[in-house]
């Protein structure tokens, strides 16, 4: 059965719908990500429009993220007073964002720059992730190996502005996670992501806060700055489609709750390496696609 | 099934009309023209993927009569881009946006247009999207700059995307009398108003000419939706973050107990 998008304007089988949302929720249990990375370029080579694809993947994250703050929350491994500083500057990053979408949208370059962005981002990150990934491996196989500081201070610490953070364990000045927090904002409102592929090592390297708090902390401010992006896109292009939206969180649900299960029978290195490997896979797909001749060098759009 | 039963039901009647007491009407000094649509109010609901319509119709004519029938949809400011290589990737680096596209150009014929009418008749009546008077919005681009290759992408891009196509050999005539074409409206059909173009011609010189009109419109729970969407953007926007902020508390609950 075809089901016609109202907003996104397309008309796509329920099952591929669905069954995308599961998918997608299954890997984003599996690996503790929230899937937006993957959710928002599928949604566009499905033909979604990308600006619908970001809006709505923004709303569908909303979701995700407080199914899966809750456990953190209950476990006590959310820093409000982080989130707190995180979610201003997220707030602060995303709505930026979502003014730089429109612009560029209107230029006409808004997919060249998600792909580049999500070439660049995946790229880095996923490359990161697989040498920190294969090194974790091959240290467990040398028994007794040496644990480094927690972590080193260096002239960041030393910026105006301080605050204790005691759930993290940190005195460092507020405009360190503020200013990380804005630009993953900005890269959120424009990739459709959450933007914890990003934060969540950045929290750790270089706001060197424990791992313990990072993933709860990271998913409590995700939850407001896709908020953000959502009412914020609602207003200005009304590009949130809640059909569509609904649909995969109806598929997100269910997939991420077998995804965790088979999460737990898997080692933590080696679910980092296989993340790693899905995100430079995505990486190369749209860089691929950015490089190779296009069949028809001219393509229409119809404006509203 | 229904629908097939519908479009022969519709075709029995117009011939019953002919061969009756209506037949008397129409035959005159001037060519007579009717035509009527299966549907003439689509609605795009929640299982629209796309959907034929059947447009029928008589007129006195005779043998080797021809029939032409244009339908163009909403207008509006479309886009044409052109990607070029810059650093080894590919950019969109020229664009136009045409002030009027039709976006829905479809013609119909009863053997090729070039067999039908010359081309000086085709620009004439304003026939085939070579000869739509298309406008851009911006004056530093003339028709000159942006040369034959721009006009042809865009029909080229359209006709891809199941836009603007041309049929040649759709429409069957029957005895000069009786036509049927059936009408693809794709998936990606616009909303709004739709003009439908019908004329007769004999060797090349037009008869009579008719106009009828196709309503394309959202329905049902996609329409109400959208039309949330667009009336009342701020508490849409409110409303889908406090049902994902639900669905997702939701979930968590639903699935720790189990």
């Amino acid at each position: 059965m075809y089901i016609y998008l109202p907003i996104a304007e397309v008309s796509l089988h329920i099952a591929v719908v669905i069954g995308l949302g599961g998918g997608v929720g299954f890997l984003s249990g599996l690996f503790g990500v929230g899937g937006g990375f993957l959710m928002t370029p599928l949604l566009i080579f499905l033909g979604v429009p990308s600006a619908v694809a970001v809006a709505t993947e923004a709303n569908q994250i909303v979701a995700s993220s407080v199914s899966g703050v809750l456990a953190h929350w209950r476990r006590g491994n959310v820093d409000f007073k982080m989130g707190g500083v995180l979610l201003a500057g997220g707030v602060f990053g995303s709505t930026l964002g979502v003014w730089l979408f429109a612009l560029l949208q209107e230029i006409g370059q808004i997919d060249l720059v998600i792909r580049l962005s999500y070439v660049v981002f995946l790229g880095i990150i996923g490359g990161l992730m697989l040498i920190e990934s294969a090194r974790a491996i091959l240290r467990a196989r040398q028994a007794g190996a040496k644990r480094g500081k927690l972590h080193q201070h260096n002239f960041l610490h030393g910026l105006p502005f301080k605050m204790r953070f005691r759930k993290s364990k940190l005195y460092i000045s507020a405009l360190l996670p503020f200013t990380l927090a804005a630009f993953v904002g900005v890269l959120s409102a424009i990739m459709g992501v959450g933007g914890g592929f990003i934060l969540v090592p950045a929290m750790i390297y270089i706001l060197g806060m424990p791992t313990s708090v990072v993933v709860g902390t990271s998913l409590f401010q995700i939850i407001f700055v896709t908020a953000n992006v959502t009412i914020l896109q609602s207003v200005q292009t009304q590009t949130v489609d809640f059909m569509l939206a609904g649909l995969l969180l109806l598929g997100a649900v269910v997939g991420a709750q077998f995804g965790s299960r088979f999460g737990a029978l898997l080692k933590g290195e080696q679910l980092r390496g296989l993340l790693a490997l899905m995100v430079l896979a995505v990486s190369l797909k749209l860089a691929f696609d950015l490089v190779i001749t296009p069949t028809d060098l001219f393509a229409v759009e119809i404006l509203k | 099934m229904i629908r097939q039963l519908l479009k022969v039901s519709l075709f029995l009647g117009t011939l019953l009309a002919l061969t009756s007491g209506a037949y008397a009407q129409i035959v005159g000094k001037d060519t007579v023209l009717v035509a009527d649509i299966s549907e003439d109010n689509v609605g795009i609901t929640t299982t629209f993927h796309g959907t034929n319509l059947l447009l029928f119709g008589a007129m006195t004519g005779e043998a080797g009569d021809d029939v032409v029938i244009i339908i163009s949809g909403p207008d509006g400011p479309t886009a044409l881009r052109r990607k070029e290589r810059v650093g080894g990737i590919w950019i969109n680096t020229q664009s136009v946006t045409y002030k009027n596209a039709p976006s829905y150009y479809h013609i119909f014929s009863n053997r090729p247009l070039a067999d039908v009418l010359t081309p000086s008749e085709q620009d004439r009546l304003k026939i085939g999207y070579q000869h739509l008077p298309l406008s851009t919005d911006d004056s530093s681009i003339t028709d000159d700059a942006l040369g034959g290759e721009w006009k042809e992408a865009l029909a080229r891009t359209m006709r891809d995307a199941d836009l603007w196509r041309d049929h040649p050999n759709a429409i069957s005539v029957m005895a000069g009398a009786l036509f049927r074409v059936d009408v693809p409206l794709p998936k990606n059909v616009r909303t709004g108003a739709y003009d439908v173009r019908i004329l007769h011609f004999r060797d090349g010189v037009l008869l009579s000419e008719k106009f009828n009109s196709i309503n394309v419109s959202k329905q049902g729970f996609g329409a109400l939706i959208y039309r949330f969407a667009h009336e009342y953007s701020l508490f849409y926007g409110i409303f889908a973050v406090l049902f994902a902020v639900a669905s997702g508390w939701l979930a968590a609950v639903a699935f720790r107990r189990s």
